[in-house]
């Protein structure tokens, strides 16, 4: 994976790179054609020079057209030439070509116009030659010139490019940012960010107008929550107020306060089960807040006092073992604190007597792990399966409480973004081993 | 004391005001938050009980109007909408006091009895029971000078049976009293049991404690001299 600025920055150095490069390619055959241009035209005009002399002067301050002699001139450098003489080839010549010359035991390569003309029905050859060192010298330091130059502004521009590029994409990663951050729909940013760029802005608004659909759903799960709560806990109440007010009276027989009593236990059946739907409901639409800090340890050891008396009566050793505390952010207390107690009564209910529960504390890779192992009767791999899961019955509960209570502490757990796994075996006990999320 | 009962579920309402007359409070009934809002603008109550979900009116708004009219009654807000909001509200408005739906009647009248002992700053006498005697300010129970050692649940436990003395309360309504709402769910008869057991065993080593009976079938009761 890379980052888009980086890619973008990539691009434009490669793409810069690889246009560079065919202009370099081509850059020396450019140069030269345009030199030997540059050349030729002078050439050219040297030539109409001398004819312009020829015919103004004559042939004779060149040569004399009795004697065979030719004339050539080349200047002290040797960087021209001019030469001139009697010729018997057929065709007419006007050409310009590339030759060498052995001069002083020296071989320099010449651009040489090839020139035929009459001169009082004489057929002459002028040539004119220029040297190519200068202009090979020339198309050297040109190219040297242009290859640091251009290198230069490849730097230049790619730095450019990464700090733009990284300049328009702020937006991004802002709006990233803004979508990382949050961590229920209750806490959306609904704040637009700043952009200019079209596409960001209207992924922006995309995104805002999504948030604002979740956010209007996960209120109307609220409501509903609150009505059917409303709904069902009010005949409850009802009876359950009617059925006290009958038990608190003085003259009430005891077979019928018995039985009123029993009443009351199903009523409150209900109500539990009701409210364990309600809470699982609440945690899972993100209705309890996260705003408090505590510690682990303090609150195992809580848990410990609380359910001591109920293992003491039942000859059950409870204990706790803390080799590691942490330290809890932004965690709901009431929700963890109900969420260990269910799972240690869940240890408490299912160990005979003479068994053991152990808690322990201990740092692992991902963090604190707290492991609650006890000697009970264990599960099979149909009962570990079927867990957490909310209405199927568990063998071996006194039906009490529904067995929602695992229910609740999972749902407790992935709130919280804790992770709980269970090893068991029938005969070999259970442990429910709990890992913190690291704080960030 | 006066109550004002803000119920629109009416065979509650009217449960809860049998209940509270029989402990001496003089009673009034308003079924919606018209009602209501009437009956406070021309009576003095010591105590509205209002129950939140009111079909016409928000029941937040009736703590509002009633503050601005100078009422010093004290609130106890009594819903079914469990949502954490309207308690952190009602709170915020001045409610005195906060009870979900459905809530055990002794649990209304102790929470009515705690806020009246604060508002009126009466402090608790210490009680007798047979040779022991309750240090409600302190939370002590003592036995002839001898401090018996409870655990804090042990002393609620007693405590609570003792502020309602001669009622029979349940397993329920003493589980729910001590560990609350959060763990309703969990709710274990055999908890109580377990607690009162230590509890007698504790109390019995000092001196016998025949005050605290066991009612077959039905729970538990501290009865009165």
């Amino acid at each position: 994976m890379i980052r888009l600025k980086t890619k973008l920055a990539l691009f434009n150095l490669l793409s810069k790179l690889a246009f560079t490069a065919l202009f370099l390619l081509f850059l020396p055959v450019i140069i030269e054609r345009i030199n030997l241009r540059q050349v030729d035209n002078d050439l050219v005009q040297k030539r109409e020079k001398t004819i312009g002399l020829i015919s103004r002067y004559g042939i004779e301050p060149f040569i004399n057209p009795d004697s065979s002699i030719s004339f050539g001139s080349y200047n002290i450098l040797k960087e021209e030439f001019i030469s001139l003489e009697k010729t018997d080839i057929p065709d007419e010549l006007n050409e310009i070509d590339i030759s060498s010359r052995v001069l002083e035991d020296e071989e320099i390569s010449y651009r040489v116009l090839n020139y035929t003309l009459f001169v009082d029905g004489q057929k002459y050859l002028l040539e004119i030659g220029r040297s190519l060192t200068s202009i090979q010298q020339a198309k050297g330091n040109i190219s040297r010139i242009l290859f640091i130059f251009i290198g230069l502004i490849i730097l230049i521009t790619f730095i450019t490019d990464l700090q733009y590029t990284r300049l328009i994409l702020v937006p991004l990663e802002k709006i990233t940012k803004k979508l990382k951050e949050i961590s229920s729909p209750s806490k959306f940013d609904l704040t637009p960010v700043k952009t200019n760029t079209i596409d960001f802005a209207s992924l922006d608004s995309a995104l805002r107008s999504l948030m604002d659909r979740i956010g209007e759903a996960f209120r109307k799960e609220k409501e509903i929550t609150v009505d059917i709560s409303h709904e069902l806990l009010t005949p409850v109440s009802v009876l359950r107020s009617k059925l006290e007010n009958i038990l608190l009276r003085n003259d009430i027989d005891p077979e019928v306060a018995g039985k009123v009593e029993e009443s009351l236990k199903t009523l409150h059946r209900l109500q539990s089960l009701v409210n364990s739907l309600l809470m699982i409901a609440r945690i899972e639409s993100h209705q309890y807040l996260r705003e408090d800090t505590f510690s682990v340890r303090t609150l195992i050891e809580e848990i410990i006092e609380e359910l001591k008396p109920l293992a003491d009566d039942k000859e059950v050793a409870l204990t706790g073992e803390f080799q590691q505390d942490l330290l809890y952010r932004d965690a709901n207390r009431p929700l963890i604190f109900s969420m260990f107690y269910n799972i240690v009564n869940n240890a408490v209910k299912n160990t005979p007597s003479g068994g053991k529960i152990n808690i322990k504390c201990f740092s692992a890779e991902k963090g604190l792990r707290v492991v609650i192992s006890d000697t009970g009767k264990g599960m099979d791999d149909e009962q570990l399966a079927n867990l957490f899961s909310r209405f199927k019955s568990k063998k071996g509960n006194d039906g009490n409480g529904a067995g929602i209570g695992l229910a609740i502490a999972k749902s407790i757990a992935d709130f919280h973004n804790i992770e709980i796994q269970v090893k068991s075996a029938p005969g070999s006990g259970t442990a429910f081993s709990i890992d913190f999320p690291r704080n960030s | 004391m006066n109550v004002l009962i803000v119920e629109d579920e009416r065979s509650l309402a009217k449960e809860i005001a049998s209940f509270l007359k029989s402990e001496n409070f003089l009673c009034d009934l308003a079924y919606t938050g018209r009602e209501a809002s009437e009956k406070i603008a021309v009576n003095l109550y010591d105590f509205i009980l209002l129950d939140l979900g009111l079909p016409d009116y928000n029941g937040l708004d009736l703590i509002k109007e009633a503050r601005k009219t100078g009422s010093e009654a004290s609130f106890i807000i009594i819903t079914a909408r469990g949502a954490v909001e309207d308690k952190v509200k009602g709170l915020d408005l001045g409610a005195d006091d906060y009870l979900a739906k459905p809530f055990a009647l002794v649990e209304l009248l102790s929470r009515i009895n705690a806020v009246a002992r604060r508002k009126f700053n009466i402090t608790s006498q210490n009680v007798e029971l047979g040779e022991f005697v309750m240090e409600i300010q302190s939370r002590r129970l003592t036995c002839k000078g001898n401090l018996v050692d409870l655990t804090k649940k042990e002393f609620d436990l007693l405590h609570y049976l003792v502020i309602n003395r001669d009622k029979v309360l349940t397993r329920q309504q003493l589980y729910e009293h001590i560990w609350g709402n959060i763990l309703d769910d969990q709710y274990d008869s055999n908890f109580i049991d377990v607690h009162i057991k230590n509890l007698r065993k504790k109390l019995n080593f000092h001196a016998p404690s025949p005050w605290l009976e066991t009612i077959r079938g039905v729970g538990y009761k501290i009865s009165g001299d």
